[in-house]
C-alpha cells in the first residue's frame, strides 16, 4: 500500500503560555490533502494549536513539520521556498493595518513574485479576483482594514489566504461574526478545500452549522490533549 | 534573568535584521525597499521642519547667550567653540532626540500595534519574514535619516548663529567663519559618520525591539513605547559621550 504523502506533523509538542499548559505532549499527523477539525471549550487553546500547526508559534518542545519541512516561525520565507504555501484566517486581526484590502491580498504574492513567477499584472488580477470571490468589491478593496466592518475584514482575510493558492489552509473560527449569507459563502470555500486533495486543512470551530456542513468528525481539545490524534479525514477524490 | 532574556532577544533582533538583506528573494527585496522609502519619507523628509526650527533657534540662542555673557570674545574663538559644542556634540545629540521622540515613538507604537493585532502572525502566514519586513526597513531608514539630519542640523545651527551675530553686529560673521574653518578637520567627517550611524542604529533597533515585545494586548503599546524612547535617548547620550572620549583620545594621540 502506498504511503500517504507527508502533510502536517506535530511530534510530541508541548506548549505553555505563562503557567497554563495549552498543549501537552501531543502528536498529530494529517497526511497531505487531509482535514483536521478541532473543537473545544472557549480558552482551551484551539487557536494556539492552530497557530502551532501553521508554524506561527515556537513550540516549547517537540517538532512541527509541513510537507516534511521543519517550521521556523522566525524565517517563514524558507518554508515558501520549499513549496509550502500557507493560507491562514485568524479569528480576528491578522491583516496589515497600513495596507488597503487589495494590498493585503497582494502582499504575499508580491513578496514571492519571483518564486511564484507572477507579474504585477497577474498579481493585481488575482488579488481582485479573490476579493471578488468573497464579495468584497470597490470601494472597499481600496480601504484600510480599520475602515472596514468585521465581516468584510474577515472576507479580506479569506481572499488573502486563497490568493496564495495554499497547500496548507488553517481556519480559526472562520464563520464567527459573519451574517448567514457570508457564513454560507465561507462554508463553501471550506468544503472546496476539504475536497481538494492538494490542500491539507485544519479548522478550529465550535459552530454546529459549519461542522455539519463539513460533515467531518471533530477532535476535541481538552486540558492540552486532543481526544483523538488520528481523527483526520481524507478527501473522497483521493480515496477513489 | 528577565533582563538577560530581554537583551539577548534584542541582540537577536538586530542580528536578524542585519542578516535579512542576505535572505534570498529579489521580489521580497523590492517590497522591503518600498517600505524603506516610506519610512525614509516619514523619518527624514517629514522630520525636516522640526529639525530646521530647532537648529535655527538653538544656534541663535547660543549666539545670544555668548554675546550677553562674554561680549568681548573674538569671532575666531566663537567659531572654534561652535565646532566643538554645536557641530561635534549638540548636532548629533539633539537630532537623535528629535528623531527618537518623533519617529522612534511612531515605530515602537506601530510595531506594538502590529503585534497586538496579530499582523506579524499574518505576515508569517504569507511567508513574509517579519524581521525583513518590519525591522530592516525601519533600521535602514533610521540610520540614513539620522546621518543626513545631523549634517542638516549642524549647517542650520551655524547659520542661525551667524545670522544672529550679523543682527547683533558683533562678533563679525567673517571672523566666526575663520574660526570654524580653523577648527574643523577631516576627522570630523568620521565623527559624524560614527555618531550618526550609531544613534540611528540605537534608535531604530531599540524602538523596533521594544515594539516587538508587545505580547497581545494593546494596553502594552504605550508602556513599551515609553520604554523604547527612554532607552534610545539614554543609549544615544552614553554613545555620544563614549565616541567623544574616543575621538579626543585619538586626535590627541595622532597629534602627539
Amino acid at each position: 500500500m502506498e504511503e500517504p504523502r507527508r502533510g502536517l506533523e506535530l511530534e510530541r509538542v508541548t506548549y505553555r503560555r505563562g503557567g497554563l499548559l495549552l498543549l501537552d505532549d501531543q502528536s498529530v499527523r494529517v497526511p497531505a490533502g487531509g482535514t483536521l477539525v478541532v473543537t473545544g471549550a472557549n480558552g482551551v487553546g484551539k487557536s494556539t494549536l492552530l497557530h502551532l500547526c501553521a508554524g506561527l508559534l515556537h513550540a516549547g518542545s517537540g517538532r512541527i513539520m509541513l510537507h516534511g519541512h521543519l517550521v521556523d516561525p522566525t524565517l517563514p520565507s524558507a518554508l515558501m521556498r520549499c513549496g509550502v504555501r500557507r493560507g491562514v484566517v485568524f479569528q480576528q486581526g491578522g491583516l496589515v493595518a497600513n495596507l488597503s484590502a487589495l494590498d493585503n491580498v497582494a502582499l504575499g504574492l508580491s513578496y514571492h513574485a519571483d518564486l511564484l513567477g507572477l507579474s504585477d499584472g497577474i498579481i493585481d488580477e488575482r488579488s481582485r479576483f479573490c476579493l471578488g470571490a468573497v464579495g468584497v468589491e470597490s470601494p472597499d478593496i481600496h480601504a484600510l482594514p480599520g475602515r472596514l466592518s468585521f465581516g468584510i475584514r474577515k472576507r479580506v482575510a479569506f481572499a488573502r489566504a486563497m490568493a496564495i493558492e495554499p497547500n496548507f489552509a488553517f481556519f480559526d473560527d472562520p464563520d464567527a461574526g459573519l451574517d448567514r449569507e457570508n457564513a454560507e459563502l465561507v462554508h463553501d470555500i471550506l468544503v472546496s478545500y476539504r475536497d481538494d486533495p492538494r490542500v491539507t486543512m485544519v479548522v478550529a470551530s465550535n459552530h454546529r452549522a459549519l461542522l455539519q456542513r463539513l460533515a467531518l468528525h471533530p477532535s476535541e481539545l481538552h486540558e492540552g490533549r486532543l481526544a483523538r490524534q488520528d481523527l483526520y479525514t481524507m478527501p473522497r477524490s483521493s480515496l477513489v | 534573568m528577565d533582563r538577560v532574556v530581554f537583551w539577548s532577544g534584542a541582540v537577536d533582533t538586530l542580528a536578524r535584521a542585519v542578516a535579512a538583506p542576505f535572505t534570498p528573494g529579489k521580489a521580497a527585496a523590492a517590497v522591503v525597499r518600498s517600505v524603506t522609502f516610506k519610512q525614509l519619507f516619514f523619518t527624514g523628509v517629514q522630520g525636516l521642519p522640526y529639525v530646521t526650527v530647532t537648529a535655527l533657534i538653538l544656534g541663535s540662542t547660543l549666539m545670544l547667550q555668548g554675546h550677553a555673557t562674554a561680549p568681548g570674545v573674538p569671532g575666531e574663538a566663537v567659531g572654534q567653540l561652535l565646532v566643538a559644542a554645536v557641530l561635534r556634540e549638540l548636532a548629533p545629540l539633539v537630532t537623535a532626540m528629535i528623531v527618537a521622540s518623533r519617529s522612534g515613538t511612531a515605530i515602537a507604537t506601530e510595531l506594538g500595534n502590529m503585534r497586538a493585532g496579530l499582523e506579524d502572525a499574518g505576515l508569517r502566514s504569507l511567508g513574509v519574514d517579519p524581521q525583513r519586513y518590519m525591522v530592516q526597513p525601519r533600521l535602514v531608514a533610521m540610520i540614513v535619516s539620522v546621518l543626513v539630519l545631523t549634517v542638516y542640523f549642524a549647517v542650520l545651527a551655524v547659520g542661525g548663529c551667524l545670522a544672529t551675530a550679523w543682527l547683533l553686529g558683533a562678533p563679525s560673521p567673517t571672523a566666526i567663519q575663520s574660526g570654524l574653518a580653523l577648527a574643523i578637520n577631516p576627522s570630523d567627517l568620521f565623527l559624524y559618520l560614527i555618531k550618526g550611524t550609531g544613534c540611528g542604529v540605537l534608535i531604530g533597533w531599540l524602538c523596533c525591539h521594544f515594539g516587538l515585545q508587545v505580547t497581545g494586548s494593546s494596553t502594552e503599546v504605550p508602556l513599551m513605547t515609553g520604554k523604547a524612547v527612554i532607552a534610545s535617548l539614554l543609549g544615544c547620550v552614553v554613545f555620544n559621550f563614549a565616541v567623544t572620549i574616543g575621538y579626543y583620545a585619538w586626535v590627541s594621540g595622532s597629534v602627539g
